[in-house]
Formats: structure tokens, C-alpha cells, sequence
């Protein structure tokens, strides 16, 4: 887990999340007609933790990729920074502001864009759904100009912003849901999946105008995406979240030495090479003549079952040629989605204290009749 | 970045776009004003007809008064039949497709946002309202108000039945947060607005249990209440009682809109993961 590493200059111009805890209410029916009819007098509450203990922190002007898979958490923790959600448990500051406690000077230092959803109005033409918001926001006409025309040197929104939003492509219209976004000059913006379902050109525009808001006017971004292409090209930091925890907060090439194990090293040997051990957390995988394939060691590192992780992809073709006489070699390597899928898919083990803070959550909550992990929905009635 | 010097707050100007969406449309306005066109004259025949067949007032209302008062209503229901839906913003499908979250984006508070809005709708409604209102005047459709004091007293009953009608069309809104999907509860409502308000038929044709039990109701002091001052039928001297009691349904309805606010933005459901 992530720890806060942003002094208090820092957090006063990022983002800071502190231990952010969400938890739903939801009422279920019961199975069978008796079941419905007994789930209106008496409904079955469900406790379900969408977030739990979330801590990071974004410094200014940097761009983070908090990711993961569908159902992870990542739109909730956006909805608590942009304080539409206000957390169970736990703090949030955006730019110095606690969000859900000061709506309205939260908004005026944050942007969004949640997907392709938009906050364009579609009876009007966009130019004119950005005078509306020029006015909501107090932007005064000259810097409102200057700003539109920046955005449409790097949109090329000018091709169709006077067209009504009802007549715009998807890509049209989620260039202009960035700009609107932006129009008043946040320091912080949220966005959520911004480009899906775009095409090729759209998306490499779209990053390229992200890169400048970030490299050049100094915009803090939280960017969540499945696209990992974006990833690579966009993010100095990652944040993977799985079931509503943090799995790993760090650099892309920390998320692949992690669960990128899966390389595999394709290697001609001197047939006098062909008896030795591999070097350690090597193994080889199959050997046909002097052609041999290495892999990581699966007994250790995550997912396995003890001892050192694997080295990475370039730790072991080091290691593999100090130890042998290679006359041929050949690299495998996973790209960065699966990468990913490994991450998502495998169990993350969890460090001893967690695990013991959450034996004491559950004891708790069964002396209480409430709740159970966090991840797990758990069943109990309450008013 | 984040400028200090700002221009001036004015949030108002989103009451425009509505209206804004409108005229950029053509068609919509044809189609207004050719339904406003048929629906005028078919009231005023059906009214005519009606009366020809009994002689002198029912339910203390001449041939005159009721034609008026149908007249009137139906010009009077355009303010509230904006098409937003065509334009993807009802509240409902703003809960629908997840983007309510954008109100509470925003420097304006969702329920003044929601408020400015409906007041561009109710002027932009109005204009048509005065537009029809002179065109069936010219045309011998309608008479003058019953005296000066029923004009006053009507255009006050407007005013005050134009805020009720707002809180009872936010009510039906403020249901979807709970419920997601009103499609049902919104017709319930607007069937009861269009009986019980006297859209259908002035109130005064109802019996007297229907009456006593739409005075324990708000609808009424939307439409039957300014349009029986106009006419006459509730005479100026009982108009203080009732614009009292559509004050009141007014200032009752803002308070419960108020709280169910509170707990509405309480409960904007996370979309998605």
C-alpha cells in the first residue's frame, strides 16, 4: 500500500487520498414470490465496500493512470476526489480543497470527463454550450478566447463546433467534452476512460493534447483507462486497484517486474554448455539440441511459493549470458496488456498486517451482526 | 492557471438553453404553433357545441367563461410541455446515462441549476402564452378579464401557480434519484396535474367530492385558481383566500423540495467501477 510521500506543499496543489473507504446499502429481494413479498415489509440490506483504504497522493503537474479491472473501484475513488461521493471513512484533498466538503470551490479547481458521457448540451452547438459554461464559471471573454483557441489548435475543434452536439461523432464529441473541461483553467482534472471507443488518429490526438495540459500549463491529471497503449505513452506512475484495495502503486516497469514474469528467453548454446544449471529463479523451460527456451522460476515471487522473485526480463539475459556460451538469442517478452491481465487476474497476496487488521474488521462485525470483508458483499438487516 | 481575476458569475445564462434549442430547431416551432392552432380551435367548438345544447350557465359557468377557461388552458399547458427529452435532459435520463454527476461539477449548486433552467422554460413558455393570448383575444376567442381586480388578481394566480406547478414537476424529478426510472410515477402525475389542475375540464363541472378532495391536493393552484379569477367565477373579493392558499401549497412545497434535495445529492449512485 501506498503510502502519503507529499509534503504539505504538495498536497495542497495535487491530489491526496488518505485510507478513502466507501461502502453501498443496497436492498436485494429475496428469492421465490414468498421472498419478494417478505422483501417489501422487511428488505435484506447489502453491504457492499467499493473502496476500501485508498491511499495516494498526485503531485502537481504529473499524470497518474489509476487502473484495474471493471468493478475495481476506479470510478468510485474518482466520484470521492471530485467529491460527487462523499467516503465512509478516510480523507480526500484536490488541490488543497476536501471535495465533498466544499462542492462549489472544489469545481472551480477541478475538470472532468467521465467517458461518453457528456456535459455538452445536445440541442446546442458546442461553441455555444462553451459560452454557457464561460458564464457558469466566471471566465472572463478575452482568457476565454485565448484558451478556445489554444484547445482548437490541438483538437482542431473549429472543424465543428458551431454543429449542434446531437450531430457530432464520438470523437468530435469527447474532444469537445476536453475542452469544456478545461475551459477554466483547473489545476486538477479527472478523467475517467476518456478516450474509449475512439478511433487511432482521435486517441494519438487526444494524447497529445493531455501530454501538453500536463507538460506544459502544469495540470495535475488522474486518468483512468483500459487502453494500455495510453498507458505507455502517457504515465510516469501507475496505481493498479483490484477489489477495491490498492495492488501496486508505482512505475510501469515496476507493475512488469512484478507480473510480467512470463519472458522467455530463446538461446543457442555451446554444446558444451548444454549440462549446466541455470542461474537462480531461472528455469528452462524445453531444449531441443543446443536450442534452449528459459523462463522465470515459477517457486517464487507472486503467486508463487516462496523465495525471490523472478529477475526481471533483463536480469536474466545478463544472467543468462555470464553463465553460458550463447551463439544465438532471441527475447519474448509480454506487451503491457498482459501484463496487466496477469496483474488483474492473479491473487495479490496480502502483507501480514492487513490481513490480521482485517480478521480483527471481521470479528468485529460478527459480534456486531454487520459487516464482513471488504470486497465480499456482506448480508444484514438494518433500518 | 486558476486565474484570480474572474469576469462576473452568471449562472442565469443557462436558463437560455432551452429556449436556445428550441429556435435553433424550426420544425419544433412549427409544429408548436400548429398544434397550439388546432387544439384552440377544437376546444372552442367543443365548448360552443356543448353549450348550444342547454341554455344559460352550468356549474356557474356561461358559454363564455368556459370557452375562455379552456382556451386559456390549453395555451397555459405549453408552458410545461417543453420537449427536453428529445434534447437527453430530463433529470431522469440524466440519472440514466450517469451524467447528473456533471451538476455536481459545476460552481452552481444542482438545485439552482435545476431552478434557473425551469425559469428559462417557464419564459420561454410564457412568450407563447402571451402570443396566443393576443391572437384569440383579436380573433373574438376570448374575452377581456371579468373586471380590473380579476386581471390583477389572475396575473398574480399566474405567477404564484407557475411556482406550484414548478415544486410539483421537481418533486416527480427528485423521485428519480430513489427510483432511477419514473417513466410510471411521471405519468401518474401528469395525468393527476392535467385532471385535478382542470386542464381537462374546468374543476367547477366536477362533483362536489372530486372539488373538496383537489382542495387537500396542490394541482389545482397551478391552473384552476388564475384562470376562475380571469373569468370571474371566483369573484375578486375571495381572490386574497385564494392566492393565499396557492402561497401556501408554494412555500410547503419549497421547504419538502429543499430537504429532498438535501437528500438527493445524498444519493447520486456510482456508475460503473
Amino acid at each position: 500500500m501506498a503510502t502519503l510521500a507529499a509534503g504539505p506543499d504538495t498536497a495542497a496543489e495535487g491530489i491526496v487520498a488518505r485510507n478513502l473507504t466507501r461502502t453501498f446499502h443496497t436492498a436485494v429481494r429475496r428469492p421465490g414470490f414468498a421472498g419478494a413479498l417478505r422483501s417489501l415489509v422487511d428488505p435484506l440490506r447489502v453491504e457492499k465496500t467499493a473502496v476500501r483504504d485508498v491511499s495516494f497522493s498526485v503531485e502537481r503537474g504529473r499524470l497518474l493512470a489509476l487502473l484495474g479491472p471493471n468493478g475495481a473501484g476506479k470510478s468510485t475513488t474518482i466520484k470521492m476526489l471530485t467529491g460527487i461521493l462523499t467516503p465512509t471513512s478516510g480523507e480526500a484533498r484536490v488541490a488543497g480543497v476536501v471535495p465533498y466538503r466544499e462542492r462549489e470551490r472544489n469545481a472551480r479547481n477541478i475538470g472532468a470527463v467521465f467517458g461518453q458521457r457528456t456535459q455538452l448540451w445536445w440541442d446546442l452547438p458546442a461553441r455555444e454550450s462553451f459560452a454557457v459554461l464561460r458564464d457558469v464559471y466566471g471566465v472572463p471573454q478575452a482568457e476565454h478566447r485565448a484558451r478556445l483557441a489554444e484547445f482548437d489548435s490541438l483538437l482542431e475543434l473549429s472543424e465543428f463546433w458551431d454543429t449542434r452536439v446531437r450531430h457530432l461523432s464520438l470523437g468530435q464529441r469527447v474532444r469537445c467534452d476536453l475542452a469544456a473541461a478545461l475551459l477554466h483553467d483547473p489545476p486538477v482534472v479527472f478523467l475517467d476512460e476518456p478516450t474509449i471507443g475512439m478511433d487511432v488518429v482521435v486517441k494519438e490526438q487526444v494524447r497529445g493534447f493531455l501530454r501538453h495540459q500536463v507538460e506544459r500549463r502544469g495540470r495535475t491529471v488522474l486518468l483512468t483507462t483500459h487502453d494500455m497503449t495510453e498507458v505507455a505513452r502517457l504515465a510516469e506512475r501507475v496505481v493498479l486497484i483490484n477489489h477495491g484495495r490498492i495492488v501496486l502503486d508505482g512505475s510501469l516497469e515496476e507493475i512488469r517486474g512484478r507480473f510480467g514474469g512470463t519472458w522467455q528467453v530463446h538461446a543457442t548454446l555451446d554444446p558444451a554448455e548444454l549440462e549446466g544449471a541455470p542461474p537462480p529463479g531461472i528455469r528452462v523451460v524445453r531444449r531441443e539440441g543446443p536450442r534452449v527456451v528459459f523462463g522465470p522460476d515459477g517457486s517464487g515471487g507472486p503467486g508463487g511459493s516462496g523465495g525471490a522473485a523472478p529477475p526481471t526480463v533483463h536480469r536474466a539475459l545478463r544472467a543468462i549470458v555470464e553463465r553460458y556460451r550463447v551463439t544465438d538469442l532471441a527475447l519474448e517478452e509480454n506487451d503491457l496488456e498482459d501484463v496487466m491481465r496477469a496483474a488483474y487476474l492473479r491473487r495479490e497476496e496480502r502483507p501480514v498486517r492487513d490481513a490480521a487488521e482485517d480478521g480483527a474488521v471481521a470479528d468485529g462485525a460478527a459480534a456486531d451482526g454487520a459487516a464482513g470483508d471488504g470486497a465480499a458483499p456482506a448480508a444484514g438487516r438494518s433500518a | 492557471m486558476a486565474a484570480p481575476a474572474r469576469a462576473p458569475h452568471r449562472p442565469w445564462r443557462t436558463a437560455w438553453i432551452t429556449p436556445r434549442g428550441e429556435l435553433l430547431s424550426p420544425p419544433r416551432l412549427t409544429a408548436t404553433a400548429l398544434r397550439l392552432t388546432v387544439q384552440v380551435f377544437l376546444v372552442v367548438f367543443l365548448w360552443r357545441g356543448l353549450y348550444a345544447q342547454t341554455d344559460g350557465a352550468v356549474a356557474g359557468l356561461d358559454r363564455e367563461q368556459a370557452v375562455a377557461y379552456a382556451v386559456l388552458a390549453v395555451l397555459a399547458l405549453r408552458i410545461r410541455e417543453l420537449d427536453r427529452h428529445s434534447g437527453r435532459d430530463t433529470v431522469q435520463q440524466h440519472l440514466h446515462h450517469g451524467t447528473i454527476v456533471y451538476w455536481f461539477l459545476r460552481p452552481v449548486a444542482p438545485r439552482r441549476y435545476h431552478a434557473l433552467r425551469a425559469l428559462g422554460d417557464q419564459l420561454y413558455g410564457f412568450a407563447w402564452v402571451v402570443a396566443g393570448y393576443l391572437l384569440c383575444r383579436s380573433a373574438g376567442v376570448l374575452p377581456p378579464p371579468a373586471s380590473a381586480e380579476a386581471g390583477a388578481a389572475f396575473l398574480a394566480g399566474v405567477v404564484l401557480g407557475q411556482l406550484v406547478l414548478y415544486r410539483v414537476m421537481l418533486l416527480v424529478d427528485l423521485l428519480c434519484f430513489w427510483t432511477l426510472r419514473d417513466g410510471a410515477a411521471l405519468r401518474i402525475v401528469q395525468f393527476a396535474q392535467n385532471l385535478l389542475s382542470g386542464a381537462f375540464a374546468p374543476l367547477w363541472f366536477f362533483p362536489g367530492w372530486f372539488r373538496t378532495m383537489s382542495d387537500f391536493l396542490p394541482f389545482q393552484a397551478t391552473l384552476n385558481t388564475p384562470l376562475s379569477l380571469y373569468i370571474g367565477r371566483i369573484p375578486p373579493s375571495e381572490a386574497p383566500h385564494a392566492l393565499l392558499v396557492q402561497a401556501v401549497w408554494a412555500v410547503g412545497l419549497a421547504v419538502l423540495t429543499r430537504w429532498l434535495w438535501h437528500r438527493a445529492a445524498l444519493r447520486v449512485v456510482s456508475q460503473g467501477g
